[in-house]
Formats: C-alpha cells, sequence, structure tokens
C-alpha cells in the first residue's frame, strides 16, 4: 500500500514539474509597441473633377488622361495603397435617387462606370473603380511605394445609358494608404 | 411632330450636372503616426489603451473621422487572422476636429471579453483616418492593429497527455518499488 502511495505522489510531482511552463504562459506583461516613430501620410494634387453637365451613355477622361493627378507619399514609411468608389448620389436629396457604381466599369439604366488607369501601368490599362477597396498600387504582389514616391493617374467616367436629367449628382473615391 | 418634341425633351432630360460642391473643404493633407501598433500578451478579461496622433498639415481647422476596417486576408500580415469583433475597440469619439498646423492625440481602448476562447489570438484590424470632404478624391491613412493575447484555450491533449503521465509513471513507480521490496 505504501509503495502505491509514493508512486502516486512522485508521479504526480514530476508530470507537474514537467507541464509547468506550459501552463505558466499566462503571466507575461502586456506590452504595447508601436513602430518606430512611423508617420503615414500620401497626398494628392488634384482632388476635383467638375466635368459639367453629361450625356447618357458617355464617356469622359480627365486631361492629361492618365497623368491628371499626382499620388506622393508624404511620410516615413513605405506603403501599400487602394482605391474605393461608391454610388452617386443626388445632391439635393440622397435618399432619393442614386447612380449605382458597377462593378465591372460597364454601365446600365442608372448604373454608371469608373475605372482609373496609373500612367506607366501597361500589364493592367483601365481597371474598374468598385465598391470593395481593390490594388491601387502595387498590384500583383509587386512592390510598395516608397517616401518620396510618386504615382500619376487618370480617371474614365462612363455614364449610365438611362438617367433622370437635370439632378445634380456626386460621389466621391477614396484612395487609401496603410504601411507596407 | 410629337415624337420630335418628345425626343428632345428626352434628350435635354438626359443632360445632368455632375459636379463636386465647391464651397466646402479641398484636399486636406494630414499624416497618422504610429503606422503600426502591436499589443501583446493581452490577457481576456482586460483592456490596453494607446494613442494615435493626426497632424493637420493646412492652414483651415479639419475635422476627422476614425473608425476600424476589417482588411482582407491577404492584406493582413503573416499568420494573423480576421479581429474577432470590432466592437471591442472604442475611441472617445469617432469624430475628432484639428486645429490648423496642428496634433490632436485620440485614446484608443482594445478591451477582449472575458471568455477564455478568445486566448491565445493573434489577430490584425486596420484603424482608418479621414478627413471630412465632399471633394471627389478623397485620403483615408490606415493604422495597422496588431493585438496578441495571453494565455491557452482548453487544451486536450495538454490534459490528456498529464493524466496519461501520471498514469503511466504511477505504474512505473509502483512496479519499482515492488520489485525492490520482494525479498530475494
Amino acid at each position: 500500500m505504501k509503495a502505491v502511495i509514493t508512486s502516486i505522489v512522485v508521479a504526480i510531482i514530476l508530470v507537474v514539474i514537467f507541464s509547468l511552463p506550459a501552463l505558466a504562459q499566462d503571466s507575461d506583461a502586456i506590452t504595447i509597441t508601436m513602430t518606430g516613430v512611423n508617420d503615414i501620410s500620401i497626398s494628392l494634387d488634384k482632388t476635383q473633377w467638375p466635368l459639367g453637365e453629361v450625356a447618357a451613355d458617355t464617356e469622359y477622361m480627365t486631361s492629361p488622361q492618365i497623368e491628371w493627378c499626382t499620388l506622393t507619399v508624404e511620410g516615413n514609411c513605405n506603403v501599400n495603397t487602394f482605391i474605393l468608389g461608391e454610388d452617386a448620389e443626388w445632391i439635393d436629396n440622397p435618399s432619393a435617387y442614386k447612380w449605382t457604381l458597377s462593378n465591372d466599369g460597364t454601365n446600365g439604366e442608372n448604373v454608371y462606370g469608373l475605372q482609373f488607369r496609373i500612367s506607366g501601368d501597361t500589364t493592367r490599362g483601365y481597371v474598374p473603380v468598385t465598391k470593395t477597396e481593390g490594388e491601387f498600387w502595387p498590384y500583383g504582389g509587386g512592390s510598395s511605394l516608397a517616401p518620396g514616391d510618386t504615382k500619376q493617374f487618370g480617371l474614365k467616367l462612363l455614364t449610365p445609358t438611362y438617367f433622370v436629367g437635370g439632378r445634380q449628382m456626386q460621389t466621391q473615391i477614396t484612395i487609401s494608404a496603410v504601411a507596407a | 411632330m410629337i415624337r420630335r418634341i418628345k425626343l428632345a425633351g428626352l434628350i435635354a432630360a438626359l443632360l445632368v450636372i455632375l459636379l463636386p460642391s465647391f464651397t466646402l473643404a479641398q484636399d486636406v493633407n494630414f499624416s497618422v503616426s504610429p503606422a503600426e501598433v502591436h499589443i501583446d500578451n493581452l490577457p481576456p478579461g482586460e483592456a490596453a489603451e494607446f494613442e494615435l496622433t493626426i497632424h493637420n498639415k493646412e492652414k483651415l481647422a479639419h475635422n476627422f473621422t476614425i473608425a476600424t476596417f476589417q482588411p482582407p486576408e491577404e492584406d493582413r500580415r503573416e499568420g494573423r487572422a480576421e479581429f474577432p469583433d470590432d466592437s471591442w475597440i472604442s475611441f472617445p469619439s469617432q469624430e475628432i476636429e484639428v486645429a490648423s498646423n496642428s496634433e490632436a492625440n485620440v485614446t484608443v481602448t482594445v478591451a477582449i471579453p472575458r471568455e477564455q476562447q478568445w486566448a491565445g489570438g493573434d489577430w490584425e484590424i486596420w484603424l482608418g483616418v479621414a478627413a471630412e470632404s465632399s471633394d471627389l478624391l478623397a485620403v483615408k491613412l490606415y493604422v495597422r492593429l496588431l493585438v496578441s493575447t495571453t494565455g491557452t484555450k482548453f487544451n486536450a491533449g495538454l490534459v490528456a497527455g498529464i493524466i496519461v503521465g501520471i498514469v503511466l509513471l504511477g505504474c512505473g513507480g509502483y512496479y519499482y518499488f515492488r520489485r525492490k521490496t520482494r525479498p530475494e
């Protein structure tokens, strides 16, 4: 009987000793690390494209076509950039009337297409701007943008095949950046 | 004649104005720091705080909005999973006004619920800062927030291993002592 008790006690002690490192993982201190003094920033030299009156089912391009706007990396960290579009809304009553942004650059009734093209990007050409954030630069696993880098780009708008006239519409394209 | 009038009316109706408002703010030059924040060893049931700095580099005051964003898997750091719940991250306000050529700090709080299912997590979420603008083109800057929680979830393998270890060592020890005490 004494042998049984001694064996069990020794076994428990041995197992607890060997399992302590695994059980002790909960006791680390909380650490908050800010990555250096990294400052993220990008700028655009143009933010408006005043088109005036537009006709149905017609393509409009910025001028110059693909060097219309310049994006510059201003911060001190490398960045990946993205582009996001949205529906165009009637300024007077946004909830009453809108043009839906298509997801492939095409148009339809009250549906408009929007595309962008980056100067020097011969692989992709014009790329649709959609309501889901898409790659602006880099794309397909390319190199990110470094501080001081610039990218020139232009936009192409395809108006709906049919829309209610005489209404002032407004939309927004968001270009975003995150540390690479 | 009526058809022609209808056609002319239709063409006129197809004209629309697509231009942004010129009365509101123009492009805003701003920066956010830090660009990346790591919170490690945060136990379930506890919270951590840090500060984001928004630097308005313009000559006018501007309003900035702050919101969380779940990045797609391909844009997250390697080994990071989607942050389980945006509501665990809070700011004093989702909107902040920053004076011209000034900086403002925003305190961000990350609070993990007490449940043990959130132990041992490695997650990533982005905090997006944007200047309010009605221009066609707008800029948004994201801060990467990487959160790791401490502790281990209920580890059935570890518990089973401990039980098997006790049984095997117990049996081994029992036979060892029995043989040792047996008379020659």
